[in-house]
């Protein structure tokens, strides 16, 4: 056997080894992909992406809680006093108007989570007080008092008909 | 960098000399044939049952009242659930099948005698521990076959001596196959395979100590050697690629075909299912149990069916290497007990009565005939092969592997002075 | 000998298992949509008044493509993620049949013979010459005859019975393993890509041993 053959036989082994060693890494890196998916949110719990929720039970001036992907959402039923104090005004540190926060100025609805370190805070007064740590809220949700940097967030929502809305995605 | 770092290790761990000695130089008798594949097999097969198991455990619930809508909740609802757990169930099969073919090649060449006693051993421990963790896993789905499998064989603890009826209760956990049941059946499924990892470790200490046996029963691995890499190690990946192909082909394409439909209607304690059969796997066995008329007599001799593979490096009593290969009388013995196996594997697949209970008894007999009878056998057929004249390239084989031996002991004798 | 005569007799028993099956009949089921939107439609109809499907949620139906104004019928003021369940409780089936009617999420998966056993069970019902109704295939069952087979003599009006009973077990079929077309889809290309890859292995191997020759 000559010099050049071996040479030419040894390379095209290594090519061969190399092809089968990447076709092999890509099954082996596929077949992770069904076990890192398992651990994504299911089927049943994606179905509850979004919450229904009908408004006729809420008096006004009253606040109701209910769950949205597993967090607190208040939906406040605001008297038309409310909503004048609070148009009036764009809030404490972090400024936003209010008609920027609502769809419909007597429905408010706001992720009821601390925006400092996730406590829900209680209504209480003229809006709401993080007992946690002591922020305080007004009735736009927004901060007036720290140390919570940010406004209570609004979810995605939007009125199915004039008494229903749905949480989870801004359009239907 | 790699070498730096590759020395910095090795200054604190035998990481390069571990994987000299034990992997890449690891030498490997060339005449290894594809039934040799199997131990690398089966050890795939444990990672694989680790890891779709760790991320099926992730959804399941071991609750009586939640258990079996979790199933369905993976099946349906979890990404790739319905893959995972087809995976793991049709894992298990795979485990017993390579598993048994691991064995019968063990039997077949006789690498079960010294000086591998040890490695037979622990393999059978393996064995009872990987029977142990499948039992208790078929439980889990709580099913109707899963609680009354369950409920039979805790019962067979019946015949503990004096004792029986306190042995079960302690078992389960109450008068009956419940929750408590369940929840540490969970428990100890998840637990064992670890400790088979173990048992694992422990095997193939021993498997490197004594080498790798061969269809020429001679050692050879001192002489006739290879390294295991590259050469086993791309013979193995062949061989995982054949059986990755026959694995797909029943979790993707027929993964119902290996389970009972009774297992998919939810536990039942107060009706027992048509007929109860166990899976694949145990049909042997339990068809030995339901052949003896008695409770403490059948689970004695089906206790025996198993343990008996222990006794072999006694019960072979023959000289002559290379197993069944070249010895008629053995390999004749060897395929009667495999065609045995499956008139077991039958009649236990078949509900008992008539015929099927006379066919059983019959192969039972025969099961436990082959055993006895192996200790005379071996000695005549010896007896009779050299009586006949051993084929030359066996007596090369044999006195080329005495010349070694007694050579090795003089060397040994000599360092001892 | 002793092996030829267990075989003969094990072929004999075999034999004799697979008569008592061949009573079954056998039917090839639909997995493409039409056919199953016809069963949800048939089975709302027929057995949704009794039976639970609890492991189906209307949104499953939603997802798989039946129109969304059927399902927003069927499921009246239930989110749309609600399993179906009949009208009928527990108690109430209690009292009219002495038991529960089994759940049908999983039926063609959970009795021997499968799919088979549930098309030849719906239409095994007859009426004896004392206007009796029993049922081949379960001769015990306490179902009324849903379909109406054991009453119908019209040849053509069978065939449509026949029809609904295919349709309504192509739905259960769907219903028991939902992702069986896409294991099926996926399982085409493992098997693809294994092939090419053993073959793979099978020339690096054969390489690796030829440098000992």
């Amino acid at each position: 056997m000559s010099e050049s053959d071996t040479l030419g036989d040894s390379k095209r082994r290594n090519f061969l080894i190399k092809v089968t060693s990447v076709v092999g890494g890509a099954g082996a890196a596929a077949a992770c992909i069904p076990f890192v998916a398992s651990m994504n949110p299911s089927a049943d719990v994606l179905a509850k992406a979004t919450t229904e929720v009908d408004l006729s039970g809420v008096p006004v001036g009253g606040v109701h809680t209910v769950a949205w992907q597993g967090k607190p959402v208040f939906i406040f039923h605001r008297t038309p006093e409310e909503i004048k104090d609070m148009e009036a005004s764009d809030g404490g540190f972090d400024p936003e108007p209010d008609d920027k926060r609502v769809i419909k100025p007597e429905w408010l609805v706001v992720i009821g989570i601390c925006t400092h370190l996730g406590c829900v805070p209680n209504k209480e007064g003229p809006g709401w007080t993080c007992h946690c740590h002591g922020s305080q809220y007004d009735d736009s949700g927004r901060v007036v008092r720290g140390p919570a940097p940010r406004n209570l967030a609004v979810p995605p929502y939007y009125f199915v008909s004039d008494n229903k809305i749905l949480i989870g995605k801004s359009k239907a | 960098m790699t070498n730096k770092i590759i020395h910095w290790i090795d200054q604190r761990f035998p990481l390069s000399s571990f994987v000299k000695h034990d992997l890449t130089e690891y030498p490997t008798p060339r005449n290894l044939s594809y039934w040799w594949n199997f131990g690398f097999l089966a050890g795939f097969v444990l990672v694989l049952q680790v890891a779709t198991g760790v991320f099926l455990a992730m959804h399941y619930k071991a609750d009586v009242s939640l258990s079996f809508d979790s199933i369905q909740h993976i099946m349906r609802d979890v990404n790739y659930g319905w893959l995972l757990r087809f995976m793991h169930a049709t894992g298990a099969s795979a485990f017993f099948l390579v598993i048994y073919i691991h064995m019968a090649r063990t039997l077949y060449y006789g690498s079960y005698r010294a000086p591998r006693e040890l490695m037979w051993w622990t393999g059978q421990g393996l064995l009872l521990m990987l029977m142990a963790t499948a039992f208790m896993g078929y439980l889990l789905p709580w099913g109707q076959m899963s609680f009354w499998g369950a409920t039979v064989i805790t019962n067979l603890f019946k015949a503990t001596p004096f004792y029986g009826e306190e042995v079960v209760s302690w078992l389960r956990g109450g008068f009956a196959v419940g929750d408590p049941t369940l929840t540490r059946f969970f428990s100890l499924h998840y637990l064992l395979p670890f400790l088979i990892l173990g048992g694992v470790v422990v095997h193939l200490i021993a498997l490197h100590t004594v080498k790798s046996s061969n269809p020429s029963g001679i050692d050879l691995a001192a002489k006739d050697n290879i390294p295991f890499h590259p050469y086993f190690t791309s013979k193995d990946f062949y061989g995982l690629g054949i059986f990755l192909i026959v694995y797909c082909l029943f979790v993707f394409f027929f993964p119902n075909s290996l389970m009972e439909p009774a297992n998919n209607i939810p536990a039942n304690p107060l009706q027992t299912p048509l007929d109860i059969v166990p899976e694949w796997y145990f049909l042997p066995f339990y068809a030995i149990l339901r052949s003896v008329p008695d409770l403490v007599g059948g689970v004695v001799a089906m206790g025996l069916s198993v343990m008996v593979f222990s006794f072999m490096p006694y019960l072979d009593r023959s000289r002559i290497p290379g197993g069944a290969h070249y010895r008629p009388w053995y390999r004749m013995m060897f395929y009667l007990f495999m065609a045995d196996m499956l008139v077991l594997g039958y009649v236990g697949h078949n509900p008992p009565g008539g015929n099927m209970l006379l066919i059983g008894r019959i192969a039972t007999f025969f099961y436990f005939a082959l055993f006895v009878l192996l200790p005379f056998l071996s000695k005549k057929e010896e007896r009779w092969l050299i009586q006949k004249g051993l084929p030359p390239e066996l007596k090369e084989l044999m006195a080329s592997d005495a010349k070694e031996k007694s050579e090795m002991h003089h060397r040994r004798n000599g360092d001892n002075k | 000998m002793k092996n030829l005569i267990i075989t003969l007799v094990l072929c004999f028993t075999a034999a004799q298992a697979w008569a008592e099956e061949a009573t079954l009949e056998h039917i090839k089921v639909d997995t493409d949509l039409p056919a199953i939107a016809r069963g949800v439609d048939d089975l709302m109809g027929n057995c949704h008044s009794c039976h639970n499907l609890k492991y189906v949620t209307y949104l499953d139906l939603e997802k798989l493509g039946i129109d969304r104004q059927k399902i927003d019928g069927w499921r009246g003021d239930q989110p749309i993620n609600s399993p179906l369940t009949s009208l009928m409780s527990d108690e109430a089936a209690m009292q009219s049949f002495n038991l529960v009617p089994p759940d049908l999420s999983l039926m063609t998966k959970a009795r021997e013979g499968g799919a088979d056993y549930v098309y030849s069970y719906l239409l095994g019902y007859y009426s004896t010459p004392d206007g009796v109704v029993k049922n081949h295939i379960f001769p015990g069952t306490k179902m009324p005859d849903p379909l109406g087979m054991s009453t119908t003599t019209d040849h053509a009006q069978r065939e449509q019975i026949r029809a609904t009973a295919h349709d309504i077990v192509s739905f259960l079929y769907w219903a028991a393993d939902p992702h069986e077309q896409e294991r099926y889809r996926l399982g085409y290309y493992v098997i693809g890509y294994l092939l090419i890859l053993t073959l793979l292995l099978y020339f690096v191997k054969k390489q690796i041993w030829s440098r000992l020759k």
